[in-house]
């Protein structure tokens, strides 16, 4: 199967099982509601052979009023990537988008490599992720202020006595 | 849910082991590894838990060269982030300027000529193969008393390494950190001679890659590597393992001929897999691929079509590199697997540089595969798997 | 460059036992010269190794370059070694270990900074989490400028401390070749060790938390820091202002 093929199973897929608008197909995947974040890699591990563990991309996007727009209040935007192995090889991507505070479920029961990129992401851009059997920081030390991804994070905070 | 019952039915090692409810036959120590380690391949820190002499549980610490890579690159015009990332991956360079410059690419929707593809290609391979050779030395160094003094694999290896840095040097000017890739093409043209001095280092490195084998092949470093660090097919996908230590694991996936970017439709090429999935199978993986990287680059040195390094409408500036807005994530294979940049254009109204730009680095995923394989291990098993892994902390930590 | 402290101590304790036999002492000078001809020329490395520029180290280390030529010599361990070389950004969670590390190592002892990263934190310079340069940490005798700096860059950085020992030895003082301008552009918060506005709270901290690897900030550190900074300055701002009152007068005088 190529990988225009997959592509075009995949958003039929989605929308089918899970009523997600893809057609056509935004830019990082359609928005997926949270709820069906779990239920949707697992169907895709499953049914589609969508088994290899690729990415997991967190945003800060801060308030923002677009113009002539209503305000979009503060939120994280979390952006998930799994891929097919073998010929043809193909990339599902989808996003799910939080508000400040809520968590997003863990991919770490299904995916073992889900893990540490979810640990990395609430390290550095601050989402919590609901269930994580191990949410530490990963690359910051333990007792470190803030987040430091996220848009109000200034890039040259020091850090007495070492900088 | 799968995770758990592999975990519960002993197939996997337990990286969340409470170790409250933990009965230990001997003494249960805390043995801590790094982050100033010799083998440990930069700065990395795993603190182990050891019943008598076997591991019970490993519990690493990456982050001790955080670079705060990312931070950076949002303040960063497009163009000004290719000499960034080179720094991430400090043994494979130019496939980071690729990967970030792939990305961006995509993004504006620009072609590259058919020469920069084939040059790009050409310059990929021969990294691998300068990669490879630096493992295999560092491999040589981390298993040293079986090799009798240990840096003799080492000192081979970098001979041959430094060959490579020569013909980078002689076509960018620079030994690593390259900046030659850049937004639709390539910088740096094929100097004159530059290709008859390629088909000699590759003859040189092809000939030498057999007396490596014929050193390694030896009883001591087989009893060290073999049924060591053995990683099964559903853990590596299930962590995302990419690259030879997928393909050690008996997976038939090679971005570069499933996914081809580059010039890689246009070539033929074999990709080399290995069903172990231990520390010997992935020393073999490496060294087939390096055999194969070396004839690929021949195909390529002698096929190098001729043309413009840049598209019509060349990038002079980085102002004229500019994304309303938009998302992309694209992947290439580095010496180590999968390398994804996803890039997130647009966002607070400014259109020359990226507004998240994330790096999905394959070294992480392999290190993250240690609290898994290392239970049941002895110690000193540790330096042989982590080394087998090949991580470059730039990576791991950015 | 390099930077002379004068609070560096070269004692060995052989010295100390040659000082003790009777008669010996008018023998200790050529000692004194034969010992640092000894140690100048078996520089044993203690790698801190830790990004881009250990790879450099390596190819130094390996065939074509290699720095055992000069009777340098690779020691994973810093009790074995006499010269620290700090090849890599160091981060904020690396460099107690880095302090921690230097001080474990036996005097005499030396430090070279390798690469832009080393010694000035390079482009990460500004990033919450990277050092800007070892010399906020730890004192460093020669700085290898380049990112990286080429093998034959750190052998000309080694022969050049080889020199500085020489130096040292013969009574000289090494001036330190430099451009000020340059260094008040790029100075650190965090003045370097052996500045004369370095806060002495500062090195406690460092000192105490690398020892302890205890991580967590001293409370009360931030206020004194901006306390003594805004006080340096004030001060420096005085100076001037003098000097300039100075040189007004001076005019003045001149001119009646
Ligand atoms: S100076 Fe350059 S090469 Fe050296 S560690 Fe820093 S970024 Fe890497």
């Amino acid at each position: 199967m190529t990988a225009d093929e997959r592509q075009a199973r995949l958003a039929a897929f989605m929308t089918e099982r899970f009523g997600v608008e893809a057609d056509p197909w935004p830019d990082g995947g359609p928005i997926v509601p949270v709820e069906q974040h779990v239920a949707l890699a697992a169907a895709l591990q499953a049914e589609l052979g969508y088994t290899l563990y690729v990415y997991c991309v967190a945003s800060h996007w801060p308030d923002e009023t677009p113009k002539g727009g209503d305000l979009i209040p503060e939120h994280y935007e979390v952006a998930t990537g799994l891929r097919s192995v073998g010929a043809g090889s193909h990339v599902a991507m989808w996003r799910v988008s939080v508000p400040v505070g809520a968590g997003v479920p863990t991919l770490a029961d299904l995916f073992a490599g889900a893990d540490w990129q979810e640990r990395e992401q609430y390290d550095l851009v601050g989402v919590v992720f609901d269930d994580h059997p191990d949410l530490r920081r990963l690359m910051l030390p333990e007792e470190w202020v803030g987040h430091p991804l996220r848009k109000d994070y200034a890039i040259e905070t020091g850090h007495l006595p070492w900088r | 849910m799968a995770v758990k019952a592999n975990i519960d039915s002993g197939r996997w090692g337990d990286p969340y082991l409470d170790l409250s409810t933990y009965t230990a036959d001997a003494d249960l120590m805390e043995l801590n590894m790094g982050p100033q380690h010799p083998s440990t391949h930069g700065v990395f820190r795993v603190v182990l838990w050891l019943d008598g002499e076997t591991i019970v549980k490993a519990v690493p610490h990456p982050g001790y060269l955080h670079r705060g890579v990312e931070k950076l690159c949002e303040k960063l015009t497009y163009v000004q982030i290719t000499p960034i990332v080179d720094k991430n991956d400090y043994v494979a360079p130019m496939l980071n300027e690729q990967a970030v410059n792939m990305a961006v690419e995509q993004l504006m929707g620009i072609e590259v000529p058919r020469r920069a593809r084939w040059l790009r290609t050409l310059l990929a391979e021969l990294q691998r193969v300068a990669s490879h050779l630096l493992w295999l030395g560092t491999f040589g160094i981390d298993l040293g008393g079986a090799l009798g003094g240990g840096t003799s694999l080492f000192m081979y290896c970098f001979r041959e390494r430094e060959l490579i840095m020569d013909l980078f040097e002689g076509l960018t000017g620079s030994r690593f950190h390259y900046n030659t890739h850049t937004v639709g093409g390539n910088r740096h043209d094929v100097p004159a001679g530059w290709a008859e001095q390629v088909k000699q280092v590759l003859t040189f490195i092809e000939r030498h890659i057999d007396e490596y084998v014929a050193v390694l092949d030896h009883p001591i470093f087989e009893q060290r590597t073999m049924n060591v660090g053995v990683i099964d097919a559903e853990l590596a996908l299930g962590l995302g393992l990419t690259g030879p230590v997928l393909r050690a694991s008996g997976v038939d996936h090679d971005l570069r001929r499933d996914a081809p970017y580059h010039a890689y439709d246009e070539i033929d090429f074999k990709v080399p897999i290995a069903h172990g999935g231990d520390c010997y199978a992935r020393y073999e993986v490496r060294v087939a691929e390096m055999r194969e990287s070396i004839r690929m680059a021949r195909d390529l040195i002698d096929g190098l079509p001729e043309g413009p390094l840049v598209g019509a409408r060349p990038i002079k500036t980085p102002v004229q590199v500019k994304i309303k807005s938009g998302q992309a994530y694209v992947a290439l294979e580095t010496p180590r697997g999968e390398l994804g940049t996803y890039v997130i254009a647009g966002g607070d109204n400014r259109n020359a540089s990226p507004y998240r730009f994330k790096i999905r680095p394959p070294s992480l995923h392999s290190v993250s595969a240690l609290p898994w394989v290392l239970p049941g291990h002895q110690v000193s098993d540790v330096v042989a798997i982590l080394g087998s892994l090949d991580p470059i902390m730039g990576e791991v930590d950015r | 460059m390099a930077v002379d402290d004068p609070g560096r101590s070269y004692s060995h304790p052989l010295f100390d036992t040659l000082e003790r036999f009777p008669g010996l002492d008018l023998a200790t000078t050529t000692a004194d010269k034969l010992l640092n001809w000894g140690a100048r020329n078996s520089l044993w490395i203690f790698p801190m190794a830790t990004s881009c520029c250990g790879i450099e180290f390596m190819a130094s280390a390996a065939s074509r370059v290699d720095f055992d030529r000069m009777g340098s010599f690779t020691r994973a361990t810093p009790r074995q070694a006499d010269v620290m070389v700090v090849a890599g950004t160091i981060t904020v969670k690396m460099a107690p270990r880095v302090k921690r590390l230097w001080d474990q190592m036996p005097e005499p002892k030396w430090c070279v900074a390798m690469g832009s990263c080393a010694i000035s934190g390079d482009f990460y310079r500004d990033i919450y989490s990277v050092i800007p340069g070892i010399d906020t940490v730890i004192p460093v005798d020669v700085y290898v400028p380049g990112c990286p700096p080429n093998p034959e860059a750190l052998m000309a950085g080694l022969l050049v401390l080889q020199e500085k020992i020489a130096l040292k030895t013969a009574g000289l003082k090494t001036v330190p070749a430099g451009r000020p301008e340059t260094a008040k552009m790029i100075s650190p918060r965090i003045k370097r060790v052996g500045h004369p506005d370095r806060m002495p709270e500062i090195d406690a901290a460092q000192c105490a938390q690398a020892m302890s690897l205890d991580l967590t900030e001293p409370p009360d550190l931030l206020a004194a820091f901006t306390a003594a900074q805004a006080a340096a300055k004030a001060a420096r701002e005085a100076a001037e202002a003098a000097a300039a009152d100075a040189a007004a007068a001076d005019e003045k005088g001149g001119e009646a």
